[in-house]
């Protein structure tokens, strides 16, 4: 399908908080309470309309498993997205968030937009982590932060929808340099053969530029 | 009567029997399945999913999953034991229906049921020989029809398997000789299977397959063990049944031989050549868990007993050979790849932005892969593949494209392209080595022929093989650096005895009789005018830092003369942008750019500036002769008389000269620097993309903090013999060159505003447009180099200053 802009996202956090769920509960509105273990990284897509223009998310949802690490870090580079998930019902998943920021921002491009995901807010009773506490580390560390439950697909929608606009407006506002695919976004079929041309051009020039003298 | 009584005592019994126990539930299922391949008729043309084996299999799983919750402290339950004693042979009848594939899809089936059983459960006891077996058979008949329709199945399968390797590591032993059977073995089912389920298996003669080039042992060894285990096997040691081969806890074996197989490396390998990209990103990734296990005993079962890194790096190689010869080598430098999300990106028709592009995003995705799984896998591997690379790519299928005449500007402009990318030290040193040749050889073919590639005239060449240098410093290694840069220079033989001070020539600057001369053109004023500020432009930025010029702190001095070198080395009428506005911007990025040297030759022994100052007379910031940059030019400009300019010229070497005590020998600079100072004395001459680059790998020179090289290049007034090249010589020239010769273009001040407009401006067109001016073009490069060299000079010294401090 025709679309105007294609984001890559990535969807990280401990194992068990859920990740799968969120992603398939975007992608097929669906609540699977039994799922296999996510073993290197599952991927799904969807279509969605920002300011009137069509946008596709390839969503690559990773193993949360420390074995599985390696190959987690292969996809920091080249997304323009992160969901940063925890459980709000157990706390050593919010205290590992630091790592999995860190391991980010290590790995990642500097502009990828990450979104701080408390997920399981359907479980009230059996929760450990504070919203404000949430609020107070997205604030801390310059993320988005929402609340979520795969269950109920509370806030599922707004979560990846809120994230692909952030990127956007990055777009609009030239931070992100479209033609470089390490960015993790990419310029539709249709768009393709102007921005093609006017990206190849342009990249001579910053080519020359870049050379040290001007 | 007596016959009713028992009739209602049965019924009575019914009621109040328990329901049935889980185990009967599993066995009800088995039975259920197995009586369906008893009445199965081979003309039946259902599909699996329109039976109800699908059905059954999923209430096995289930049972398993659900009696797993409720067993405490490792046990098993009653189903997985009738599974691990092979009372229900339920993973042998999976293998059953993979070799037959009936009903339709019963492969498919088979794998994703075998795959949910090892993701779902928490113990799956895969150590268990009757669990592990029918995995291992199922893979590989599976891999005796390359390209089926389940390879997705079956590398999910295996990728699990990975999963759970790299979770205990022992379970790698499953996969090794002693406990894989021969093949004829794995490819047969076992005849209580058979009856069982009396299906014709669908693989009957063994094809060549490249896992079984190698016999297998026909009485496999049961007792020996590669990999060491710190932990009991948790399932066997607390389950009620015993299995009898453990393979978790036994000795540990460091001696392979030519028959020692790693299956699971060998089977993801056999995935790698698959058409669909998802299958071979599953395979990749497989490889990339198993590879970055810690143990040392796994990290050598994959160097020396599979061909995993000699594939990875074949698999490289012929990518780069279906990279078509007229892709367009300016193309190569702006790919972007990942490799992680190429296999998605292929699935796009649309991918694909100019000629070549798909096989140069193959390749470089791939050599993504090398790098990233360098990064990641165990060192043993790591040292391996990289060593690989350089045998099998890099000597065995790249190199000769560098003297092909034909290819090496697109070879050029590629491997260059592979060193900026990489980034897993091994491999950049296994590169660079490759490169500049190893250890104390005094001569490198490469390395020679690289640089009469930036000689040739073709300047298609000489701009890619200029761009390979830049990556090369970029990426330079201690041994690299060395080789190409410092190796001549490490001696001092660049160094004249140091002169005795000359007291006339300090005070040239107020040398009454070039000042009286001057007078004589209103010109000339100018450009005293323009030294003038020059140096208040100097004395700001310097009182900036804290440092008054007006302090006779030698050091203080001769920054400030070493910037006035650089800063008024162009006569004041032929700059393009004589306020320097934009000195501030160079300092910064200069900042930058050093900073990123001092981290990354940190750990290079490299001797330190201090080091030597107290022990010489002279030193890097000790300057001992005074720039001479000033003297000719403007003379040169206003007289425009070439003898008179020689006969400065003259006066000028034989100060030098008298200045010199007798050196021995005369200073080789060696094929590095004669390239660049060639280079740089025709930058008039040359493409402005060429003379950028070959700037900034000037600069980045002039940036290391070596001390010899910055003397070197960045102390215009280094008492030198006559006949040894240094960078300010050749500017010199180069500057004396464009002084004579800009000023004879009509308009030339027109002429030079306008190209500085055009060059500033980026204007994608300005390549292509016939109408530029070279030789201006050379003049504005100088102008911001000479600016950007006293950044450098400037924010080196400042650093050695905070360092005193």
């Amino acid at each position: 399908m025709a679309y105007a802009y294609l984001f890559k996202y990535i969807i990280i956090g401990d194992t068990g908080v859920g990740k799968s769920c969120l992603l398939l509960q975007f992608t097929d509105k669906r609540f699977q309470p039994v799922h296999d273990l996510t073993i290197g990284v599952e991927f799904g897509a969807r279509m969605i309309t920002i300011d009137g223009k069509q946008i596709k998310l390839q969503i690559w949802d990773t193993a949360g498993q420390e074995a599985f690490r390696s190959i987690t870090r292969s996809y920091y580079r080249g997304a323009a997205g992160a969901l940063l998930v925890y459980d709000i019902t157990r706390r050593d998943t919010f205290n590992h968030l630091t790592t999995w920021l860190e391991d980010a921002r290590q790995h990642s491009n500097s502009n990828m937009v990450i979104m701080l995901i408390g997920n399981k807010s359907d479980l009230e009773s059996r929760r450990e982590v504070k919203k404000e506490e949430g609020e107070a580390f997205a604030r801390e560390h310059g993320l988005v932060f929402m609340e979520t439950s795969a269950k109920t697909a509370a806030n599922v929608e707004e979560a990846f929808i809120n994230t692909a606009k952030e990127i956007y407006e990055k777009i609009q506002e030239g931070v992100f340099d479209i033609n470089n695919e390490a960015n993790g976004i990419k310029i539709g079929p249709q768009h393709s053969t102007a921005g093609g041309a006017s990206g190849a051009g342009g990249a001579g020039a910053g080519g020359a530029a870049g050379g040290g003298c001007c | 009567m007596l016959s009713r009584f028992s009739d209602v005592l049965q019924t009575a019994a019914d009621v109040l029997a328990p329901p049935a126990t889980r185990l009967e539930d599993f066995e009800y299922h088995w039975k259920m399945i197995l009586n369906f391949y008893q009445n199965y008729d081979e003309n039946n043309k259902l599909h699996i999913e329109e039976t109800r084996i699908p059905h059954h299999l999923h209430q096995m799983l289930q049972l398993i999953v659900d009696e797993e919750k409720e067993q405490h402290g490792g046990t098993v339950g009653p189903c997985m034991e009738a599974i691990v004693q092979r009372s229900i042979c339920l993973l042998d009848a999976l293998c059953a229906l993979c070799a037959a594939e009936r009903p339709p899809g019963a492969r498919a089936l088979a794998l994703t049921t075998g795959t949910a059983l090892l993701r779902r459960t928490r113990q799956p006891c895969v150590n268990s020989a009757h669990v592990y077996r029918p995995l291992q058979r199922m893979l590989i008949q599976c891999n005796e029809s390359p390209a089926s329709p389940t390879e997705k199945e079956e590398v999910e399968l295996l990728l699990t398997l990975c999963g759970l390797v790299r979770k205990e590591p022992g379970l790698a032993n499953i996969f090794t000789t002693p406990f894989v059977e021969d093949k004829s073995t794995l490819l047969s089912i076992p005849e209580d299977i058979q009856k069982l389920i009396p299906i014709r298996s669908k693989i009957q003669t063994p094809k060549k397959n490249p896992l079984f080039e190698v016999e297998l042992p026909p009485n496999p060894l049961r007792n020996v063990s590669i990999i060491r285990t710190g932990k009991d096997d948790v399932c066997n040691a607390t389950s009620s049944s015993s299995v009898d081969d453990n393979v978790s806890c036994k000795s540990h074996k460091t001696v392979y031989d030519d028959n020692d197989k790693f299956l699971l490396i060998d089977l993801l390998l056999s995935y790698l050549n698959s058409a669909d990209n998802q299958v071979v990103l599953r395979a990749c990734e497989g490889i990339m868990i198993v590879s970055s296990l810690p143990e040392d005993d796994i990290a050598n079962l994959v160097t020396s007993c599979s061909p995993a890194c000699e594939t990875i790096v074949e698999k490289l190689a012929a990518k780069y050979k279906c990279v078509p010869a007229n892709v367009d080598p300016s193309d190569v430098d702006h790919l972007n790849i990942t490799w992680a999300y190429v296999a998605q990106d292929f699935g796009d028709k649309s991918y694909s932005k100019f000629n070549g592009y798909r096989e140069l995003t193959s390749f470089f995705s791939w050599l993504d892969y090398c790098d990233t799984l360098m990064k990641e896998c165990h060192p043993t591997i790591a040292a391996h593949l990289s060593r690989t690379f350089r045998q099998n790519f890099l000597e065995g299928t790249a190199e000769a494209g560098i003297t092909d005449i034909h290819h090496a500007v697109l070879v050029t402009a590629i491997l260059a392209k592979c060193l900026k990318v990489v980034d897993s030290p091994d491999l950049i040193n296994e590169f660079s080595n490759w490169l500049v040749g190893d250890g104390e050889v005094s001569e490198w073919p490469l390395l020679h022929t690289l640089i009469n590639n930036c000689l040739t005239e073709n300047h298609d060449l000489t701009l890619e093989t200029l761009r390979f240098f830049e990556t090369i410093i970029e990426k330079g290694t201690e041994h690299s650096i060395q080789r190409v840069v410092l190796a001549r220079v490490t001696s001092r033989g660049y160094r004249a005895s140091p002169p005795a001070p000359d007291e006339d020539e300090r005070d040239r600057l107020n040398d009454l009789s070039i000042g009286r001369e001057r007078e004589y053109n209103r010109e000339a004023m100018k450009q005293l005018q323009h030294e003038d500020h020059v140096n208040e432009q100097i004395t700001d930025i310097l009182s900036h830092e804290g440092l008054d010029p007006k302090h006779h702190d030698e050091g203080t001095e001769n920054i400030h003369r070493v910037i006035n070198s650089f800063l008024l080395l162009l006569p004041r009428a032929i700059l393009s942008d004589p306020v320097g506005a934009d000195y501030e911007h160079y300092i910064h990025d200069a900042h930058r750019r050093y900073q990123y040297w001092l981290d990354t030759t940190a750990s290079f022994g490299w001797p330190h500036d201090h080091g030597w100052v107290d022990t010489t007379a002279s030193s890097t910031h000790s300057y001992d002769s005074r720039p001479e940059a000033d003297i000719h030019l403007d003379e040169a400009f206003h007289t425009k008389h070439n003898a008179k300019d020689h006969k400065f010229s003259q006066k000028l070497v034989l100060r030098t000269r008298d200045l010199t005590s007798q050196s021995e020998e005369d200073f080789d600079e060696g094929p590095f620097f004669k390239m660049i100072f060639k280079l740089l004395s025709n930058l008039p001459t040359q493409p402005y993309q060429v003379n950028l680059h070959l700037t900034s790998i000037i600069s980045q020179l002039a940036l290391l903090p070596h001390p010899n090289l910055h003397e070197y290049l960045l102390n215009p007034m280094l008492p030198t013999a006559k006949k040894t090249p240094t960078l300010f010589k050749t500017l010199q020239e180069v500057a004396k060159r464009l002084t004579m010769e800009i000023p004879r273009l009509r308009n030339y001040k027109k002429i030079i505003e306008n190209t500085r407009q055009c060059l500033m401006s980026e204007d994608p067109n300005y390549d292509e447009s016939g109408d530029h001016n070279q030789l201006v073009e050379s003049l504005i490069v100088l102008e911001e180099f000479c600016k950007e060299l006293a950044a450098i000079a400037f924010v080196k010294y400042q650093h050695t200053l905070h360092m005193q401090r």
